[in-house]
């Protein structure tokens, strides 16, 4: 590894810009992501910044059961994001549909199907600590000597 | 008639400042918004359409997760309605542990709220101090319920778990602190000359234009509209429960209205730990068919369910009508309209609280 890579591993284990998408959640692990704001948590200790703009986003939070409305769109949101990227599905709709995904309702879950994920936290809500761990973990395997392995 | 637009200004459906997808299209001349739409069908799962056959013991986790901000009213508007079918008796100790969950419950969403409005007019530090204190009341529903956010804490004829006396002291010592700081931050609020210049006389809601759009809630309530749906429940009649309003009609009204509210549910659960009656905590009771249409009070307004079961306890037909749908028409139609910048576009729009999760379903 050369010494520039070690120089940016370092200065990105301490840059993740996290962009957070609901595509049809019942906002109970939207608030928990939320809650990872809070002072208790304080998510920005670890250098994790919530900033909600994907052009400038490293992680994406997926919450939701992934609904019609979000059709194409998703998949936009997440060309959007400059590489290195992951996605990190929150809760158990985009791994499952959790009890939306039932006869009759509108739900096409999982969101795996529509675009890659790199973690899931299951959880009906999770709590912002598992959510911070996964964020975390995530940013170890994907992030790290990323210009090594993409030449 | 033609109209001179400028320009039409898209925000959403992801935005910095709003929690769920939402489309705001508003039509600007120059800086001044002149008209805005909302568009909305980001969140419909179809949560109606999923309930109808299922049993009540399914149907009343899928109520509570029809909003995640707000569960416990939900969870008690579906449950109360099931009762008044079945005509199922609820012991007392068990209606007073209600009040002490929905007031829990009403604190968080509110907290919650008022940090939007101050993260959305940059007031971090005020937001952060707000999110922090949020956390103390979810620990409070969480070593009453036993869960975060999803307790499923009532059922038919009572609720799920008794709270102990040492429980008790401990609730009413973290609210003397919760109320402490929030009074503190409260004022921080109401004196704060940059958030005053911000939020006074911005998204004016007056009271005829809140009765046109059927505004409802902490919405309706700062504009001079004394409406709540706890007035005509059986508890909160017996703990003296008399609605709070305001007349300013504007953003700082309705963030201070819910300030207000957190302390009159700290008042209202102290009044319930000091007279929660002695007793069994689940009375028992059977499931009937039949019909009603119940109505409580969520955090945003007024909350109704129409139920319609059969002999065995399935649900043939559910209605749901949950407030923010009318705040949102109050929002685009009457506040928005003629805020002299996009800034206070998203300001106004967060002030009135709207849960796009429970309104589309």
């Amino acid at each position: 590894m050369t010494i520039l890579q070690q120089i940016k591993n370092k200065v990105r284990a301490r840059s993740i810009h996290v962009a957070y998408v609901d595509v049809g959640s019942c906002n109970g692990c939207d608030i928990e992501v939320l809650a990872c704001l809070a002072p208790r948590y304080d998510i920005e200790q670890y250098g994790i910044f919530v900033h909600n703009n994907p052009r400038e986003a490293d992680v994406l939070l997926v919450i939701g059961a992934y609904t019609p409305g979000w059709e194409e769109k998703l998949a936009m949101v997440w060309e959007k994001i400059p590489p290195p990227k992951a996605a990190v599905a929150i809760g158990n709709c985009p791994i499952s549909g959790c009890l939306f995904n039932r006869r009759e309702s509108f739900v096409d879950p999982p969101v795996k199907k529509h675009i890659p994920i790199a973690a899931e936290v299951p959880g009906c809500p999770p709590r912002p600590t598992e959510i911070l761990l996964a964020i975390l973990s995530v940013r170890d395997a994907v992030f790290a000597n990323w210009e090594g392995e993409h030449p | 008639m033609k109209r001179t637009v400028d320009v039409n200004i898209p925000l959403g459906p992801i935005h910095p400042c709003f929690k769920e997808p939402a489309r705001l299209k508003c039509e600007a001349k120059g800086e001044r918004i002149v008209g805005a739409e909302v568009e909305l069908g980001y969140m419909k799962k179809g949560i109606e359409r999923i309930m109808k056959g299922r049993p009540w013991q399914e149907v009343m986790f899928l109520a509570e997760r029809v909003c995640g901000i707000c569960s416990v009213i939900h969870n008690m508007v579906f449950i109360e309605a099931m009762e008044q079918i079945s005509s199922i008796p609820v012991p007392p100790r068990a209606a007073y542990l209600r009040v002490i969950a929905n007031e829990l419950d009403r604190m968080q969403s509110h907290l919650l709220a008022n940090f939007s409005y101050c993260y959305t007019i940059e007031h971090e530090t005020l937001g952060m101090y707000l999110l922090d204190l949020r956390e103390q009341v979810m620990d409070e529903l969480e070593r009453l319920t036993g869960a975060r956010v999803t307790c499923a804490y009532m059922i038919p004829g009572g609720v799920r778990c008794d709270m102990p006396r040492h429980n008790a002291e401990i609730l009413s010592g973290s609210l003397d602190r919760i109320e402490r700081d929030l009074r503190r931050y409260s004022g921080m609020f109401a004196d704060g000359p940059m958030i005053a210049l911000r939020s006074r006389g911005v998204g004016i809601l007056t009271k005829e234009a809140a009765q046109r759009a059927h505004a409802v809630g902490p919405t309706a309530r700062a504009s001079g509209i004394t409406t709540d749906g706890r007035l005509i429940h059986p508890t909160y009649r017996q703990l003296g429960f008399v609605p709070l309003s305001r007349t300013d009609c504007d953003n700082y009204a309705r963030v201070m209205v819910r300030f207000d509210e957190i302390i009159q549910s700290i008042s209202l659960i102290r009044k319930c730990l000091q007279d929660l009656p002695k007793g069994v905590i689940r009375g028992g009771g059977v499931c009937k068919g039949g019909e009603t249409r119940y109505s409580g009070e969520a955090p945003r307004g007024e909350l109704t369910y129409f139920i319609k079961s059969d002999e065995y306890g399935r649900i043939v037909d559910i209605q749901i009508q949950t407030p923010s749908i009318m705040n949102i028409e109050a929002c685009c139609h009457e506040m928005i309209i003629g805020a002299d910048s996009i800034a206070d576009v998203t300001a106004t729009f967060v002030s009135a609280d709207p849960c796009i999760a429970c309104t589309e379903r």
